[in-house]
C-alpha cells in the first residue's frame, strides 16, 4: 500500500476564463495533519471541491491509498470516506443533532423502513462523548453555538467513517478556547488514524496543529515543506513570492485636505476601532483576506449598517448617516462588491440603470423627463466608455467589464467627495481590468478621495497611495507605498498587530 | 457611435406591439363581448351594462394600488377586511351622530391607518413575508369590524350620500368617472413620476435599489397606505350602493382584486406590468361575470372560467418567451463592439 492516503498529481482545472487551477499536485499521509496555504483566490478552494467531487478535475490523477479513483459526485467522495467541514456550517438548523448526524445515511429498520431513532441517539451520543461534546443529541442545532455545530459536524464525518476530513478555515469564527477545543479535537482525530486536511489563514493555527503545510499561489503548486523546516518569512514568501509585472495607470495624483476621516469605528461582531483619513485626490487601498471586515466597515460608513462605535468626519464636519441616500446626499458613493446582485437592474437598460441613483435630479418635481435622463445617461456612458450599441440595451447584455462601468457612471450622477471602491475589478476580464483602473486613476486626479477596497494584492499595492490593511476586525496596518509590499502586507493580514505596527496605526490616527 | 440611437428590435414594430398581454386581453374582452351578445339580445342594451358597470367598479379602486403592491413584489390580502373596517366606523359614527362629511373623511383616515399599518410591519419585520402580516391583519381588521356593529347592520344614510354610488353626471356613472380619474392618476404615477420609477426598481432587484439611495422602506409604506385609502374609497362607494353596512361586506374581495391584477399581466415575481393591463382586466372580468349572470349560467362555473384565465394569464407569457426565443437571441449574438 502506498504511503499516502490521498495524493493528487497534475490537477488542472479551468473555469470559463479561469484556471483555477494549474497542475497541481498533494500528498496526505495518514494520521496526518496538514496545512494548505494561499492567499485569496490561490485555488484552495476548487482543490476541495475536486477532492469532494464538486468539481472534476479537467486533467490530473487522484490515488487513494494508492489506487487510482475518479471523484465525479459528491456520493463518491463520501463513500471514498472524505468528508468536509466548513467554515460557515451548513446544517439543519431546526432539526436535532441526532438528524444532523445521520442526515442522509439514517439507520432504518430494514423489514418496516422505520427510523430507529434510540439507536440513532444511542450512536450520537457515544460519538459526542468521545470528542468531549458535553450536550445532548437531542438539541435543536440551532440553538448550539458555531463552535459546537463544528463538533456536531465531526461527529457527523466520523459516523460515515471518513478517513479523511477537510476542515476550511474552521477557527475563523471561534473564540481562542474554542479554537483550543477544536485543536484538541483535532489532535484526537489524528491520534485515531484520521488525516486532517487544514486551511487556516492563522499562523498560529497552523504552527500549532500541522506536521507539514503545503502552498498554492496564483493557482499553482508552490512547495511542501515539513512544519519545522520553514519559517514564518518563507512562507510568506511563498504565497506572495510574485513578480508584478502588470503596469498600473497610476498618476501622480495632488493630494489634497483630508476628506474622511473615520475615528473608532465599530460594529459588534464584524470590526473593532478601526481609523483611517482619507485625502482629496488620495487612493487609499483597504485590503486583508476575505471576512476581514473591509465590506463591512465600508458598508457601515455608506449608511448601509448601523454603527455600534466611532464618529464619521466629512470635510472635517462630524456626521451621522442612517442610509445611502443620506450619504449620497452628503457625497459618499459606493460601488457594491457584486455587481449583479447590488449594483445593477439586471434587465434596465443602460439609461435607467445609470440614472437610479439620482432620478431625482433628472425629474421635474417627480415628473420623469427621459429626454433629460437619456441625455445625462448618454454623457456619463461616453465618459465611461460603455461599449454598447445604445443606452437602451439592457445591461444584462454587457461584459462584466461594461457592466461596472455602468455602475461607476451610476456614482457619478451624484455630487461626491468620496468614493468607496469594493472590489472594483472582481469577475472582470484582463483588458477591462486595465480600463476600470484608468477611470480610477482620472477620478483621484479630479480630486476625488477613493477608498479601494481590493483583495487583489498587486491591485492595492499598484493603485494605492497609501494601504490600510485588516484583520479579523481590526486594523493591523497602515502602510505607506514605499512600504507597501506584498510580503509586508500579508504578515499584516495574517499576523497579530506586531510592535513596529501598533506605532504606525497609533500615528496614523494622530494624523 | 451615437448612444441615443435606437435598434430596429427596440424601435417600434406593429408584431410587437400586437404581441403585448394587454391586447391578448382586449382580444378576450372582444370574444366575450361577442359570445355574450350573440347568447343574449339583452348583452349590448345600455341601460343593463351601465348598471352591470355600476356593480362591479366598486372594488376595482383596490385593484389600481394593488398593481403597485405586486410590482414591489409583495402582496395585501387585508384590503377586503380594511373596506369593512372603514364602512363600518364611517356607518358608526353617523349612528352617533357624527356629521356624515365628517365621518367620510375619517373612514377614510381609518383606511389609510390599516395600510399604513400593514405597510409598517413589513418594513419593521422584515423576517415576515407580506402574505403572513397581512394575513393577520386581515384577521384582526374584520375582527374589530365585527366587535363594533357584531351582527347588525347599519344604515339611513344621508340622501347626497347615495349620489356615489348611483349618480350619474351628464348620464355617466358617477362611479365610473371616479374610476377612470383614479386610474388615470395611478398610471401617471406609476409610469411618469420617480415614485413610479423607484417601485419598479425595488420590485426588480432590492438590494441594488437600496445600495443607489432608493429609499426602499419609506416607499412600501407609502405604497400599502394607498392601498388602504383606496380600500376605503372602495368602502364609500359600496356602503352608497347598499344603502347599509354590516360587518360582513366585500368579503373576498381581496382575491378578485388579485386576480385582475395578475390577469392584466402583472407579474407577481414583481418589477413587471403596466397599469392599463390591470384596468382592462377589470373590465373583462366584470363583463363576463355580467354575461354569464344573463344567461343564467351559475356563479360557480364563473369562478371556473376565471380560474382558467388566471392559469392562462400566467402561462402565456412564458409561452411566448419560448416561442419568440429565436427573436430574443439575436441581439446578444450579434457582435457587441467592445474596446478590447
Amino acid at each position: 500500500m502506498s504511503e499516502y492516503v490521498l495524493e493528487l498529481r497534475g490537477i488542472t482545472k479551468t473555469f470559463p476564463g479561469v484556471r483555477a487551477l494549474d497542475h497541481v499536485h498533494f500528498q496526505l499521509k495518514k494520521g496526518q495533519i496538514h496545512a494548505l496555504m494561499g492567499e485569496n483566490g490561490a485555488g484552495k478552494s476548487t482543490f476541495i471541491k475536486i477532492i469532494t467531487g464538486v468539481h472534476r478535475p479537467d486533467e490530473g490523477e487522484i490515488y487513494f491509498q494508492g489506487e487510482r479513483v475518479d471523484i465525479n459526485h459528491p456520493k463518491d467522495a463520501q463513500q471514498l470516506g472524505i468528508a468536509a467541514i466548513y467554515q460557515h456550517v451548513t446544517c439543519f438548523p431546526d432539526l436535532s443533532v441526532t438528524e444532523n448526524i445521520f442526515m442522509g445515511h439514517e439507520k432504518i429498520d430494514k423489514g418496516t423502513k422505520r427510523l430507529l431513532w434510540k439507536q440513532m441517539h444511542q450512536e450520537a451520543q457515544v460519538l459526542l462523548t468521545e470528542l468531549g461534546a458535553d450536550f445532548d443529541p437531542k438539541t435543536q442545532m440551532g440553538a448550539l453555538s458555531v463552535a459546537q455545530q463544528q463538533i456536531v459536524e465531526i461527529a457527523k464525518a466520523l459516523s460515515t467513517n471518513a478517513k479523511i476530513i477537510i476542515m476550511d478555515e474552521p477557527t475563523a469564527a471561534l473564540t481562542k478556547r474554542e479554537s483550543e477545543e477544536l485543536y484538541r479535537i483535532t489532535e484526537q482525530l489524528r491520534d485515531r488514524g484520521v488525516s486532517v486536511i487544514f486551511i487556516s489563514h492563522r499562523f498560529e493555527d497552523m504552527y500549532r496543529l500541522a506536521s507539514q503545510v503545503t502552498v498554492f499561489r496564483d493557482s499553482r503548486y508552490i512547495g511542501s515543506w515539513a512544519i519545522n523546516e520553514i519559517s514564518q518569512e518563507d512562507l510568506i514568501v511563498a504565497m506572495v513570492g510574485r513578480e508584478i509585472t502588470q503596469l498600473f495607470p497610476k498618476k501622480a495624483a495632488q493630494i489634497g485636505e483630508e476628506v474622511l476621516r473615520v475615528d473608532g469605528l465599530g460594529r459588534t461582531g464584524y470590526f473593532k476601532n478601526v481609523s483611517f483619513t482619507l485625502h482629496r485626490g488620495e487612493i487609499l487601498g483597504l485590503t486583508g483576506l476575505v471576512g476581514a471586515g473591509r465590506s463591512e466597515v465600508c458598508q457601515a460608513i455608506f449608511g448601509l449598517d448601523a454603527l455600534d462605535a466611532g464618529k464619521v468626519f466629512l470635510k472635517g464636519k462630524e456626521i451621522h448617516i442612517d442610509n445611502p441616500l443620506q450619504a449620497m446626499e452628503l457625497g459618499i458613493g459606493y460601488l457594491p462588491e457584486d455587481r449583479q446582485k447590488q449594483g445593477l437592474v439586471l434587465p434596465w437598460s443602460i439609461s435607467s440603470n445609470i440614472t437610479l441613483p439620482a432620478i431625482g435630479k433628472y425629474a421635474k418635481k417627480g415628473w420623469l423627463s427621459r429626454h433629460k435622463e437619456d441625455e445625462a445617461a448618454k454623457t456619463l456612458a461616453q465618459k465611461l466608455q460603455v461599449k454598447a450599441r445604445s443606452i437602451y440595451d439592457p445591461v444584462s447584455s454587457l461584459s462584466g467589464g461594461n457592466q461596472q462601468k455602468v455602475v461607476f457612471a451610476k456614482l457619478l450622477t451624484a455630487q461626491l467627495d468620496v468614493i468607496i471602491l469594493d472590489e472594483p475589478t472582481k469577475g472582470v476580464d484582463v483588458g477591462a481590468k486595465s480600463a476600470i483602473y484608468e477611470i480610477i486613476s482620472d477620478l483621484a486626479s479630479q480630486g476625488y478621495g477613493i477608498l479601494l477596497v481590493s483583495s487583489e494584492m498587486p491591485e492595492v499595492i499598484g493603485m494605492s497611495d497609501r494601504i490600510v490593511v485588516m484583520r479579523e476586525g481590526r486594523v493591523t496596518a497602515v502602510l505607506d507605498r514605499e512600504e507597501a509590499t506584498q510580503e509586508a502586507i500579508l504578515e499584516a493580514s495574517m499576523v497579530s498587530i506586531s510592535p513596529r505596527n501598533r506605532e504606525q496605526i497609533a500615528e496614523a490616527r494622530m494624523i | 457611435m451615437d448612444l441615443l440611437r435606437r435598434d430596429n428590435e427596440k424601435g417600434f414594430s406593429w408584431k410587437g406591439f400586437f404581441l403585448q398581454w394587454e391586447w391578448m386581453l382586449i382580444l378576450i374582452f372582444l370574444l366575450v363581448t361577442a359570445i355574450n351578445s350573440y347568447l343574449s339580445p339583452y348583452y349590448l342594451n345600455y341601460d343593463n351594462l351601465r348598471d352591470a358597470t355600476m356593480t362591479f367598479l366598486d372594488k376595482a379602486f383596490i385593484v389600481l394600488p394593488m398593481v403597485l403592491i405586486i410590482i414591489l413584489a409583495d402582496i395585501d390580502i387585508s384590503v377586503a377586511s380594511t373596506v369593512a373596517l372603514s364602512a363600518v366606523v364611517m356607518a358608526d359614527l353617523y349612528a352617533m351622530g357624527v356629521p356624515m362629511e365628517v365621518a367620510i373623511l375619517i373612514c377614510l383616515a381609518v383606511g389609510a391607518l390599516c395600510g399604513f399599518i400593514n405597510g409598517w410591519l413589513i418594513v419593521r419585520f422584515k423576517e415576515l413575508s407580506a402574505v403572513i402580516v397581512t394575513l393577520a391583519t386581515m384577521i384582526i381588521y374584520r375582527g374589530i369590524a365585527y366587535m363594533m356593529l357584531e351582527d347588525q347592520a347599519v344604515g339611513q344614510f344621508p340622501e347626497w350620500f347615495k349620489f356615489l354610488g348611483w349618480g350619474y353626471v351628464f348620464g355617466i356613472p358617477f362611479i365610473l368617472i371616479a374610476f377612470v380619474v383614479c386610474a388615470i392618476a395611478f398610471a401617471l404615477l406609476l409610469h411618469k413620476t420617480t415614485f413610479g420609477r423607484r417601485i419598479y426598481a425595488i420590485g426588480n432587484n432590492p438590494t441594488a435599489s437600496r445600495f443607489s439611495g432608493v429609499q426602499v422602506d419609506r416607499i412600501k409604506i407609502i405604497v400599502f397606505t394607498l392601498a388602504g385609502l383606496m380600500a376605503a374609497v372602495t368602502a364609500l362607494f359600496l356602503t352608497s350602493r347598499m344603502g347599509s353596512t354590516r360587518p360582513n361586506v366585500a368579503t373576498g374581495y381581496e382575491l378578485d382584486v388579485i386576480a385582475m391584477v395578475v390577469l392584466g399581466g402583472i407579474s407577481t415575481a414583481g418589477g413587471k406590468g403596466r397599469m392599463i393591463g390591470a384596468v382592462i382586466a377589470v373590465f373583462l372580468i366584470g363583463y363576463l361575470r355580467y354575461g354569464l349572470g344573463l344567461i343564467n349560467i351559475p356563479a360557480q362555473a364563473l369562478l371556473i372560467i376565471i380560474g382558467l384565465l388566471l392559469i392562462g394569464a400566467v402561462m402565456v407569457p412564458k409561452l411566448k418567451i419560448r416561442g419568440s426565443g429565436w427573436r430574443k437571441a439575436k441581439p446578444a449574438d450579434a457582435p457587441v463592439k467592445r474596446a478590447l
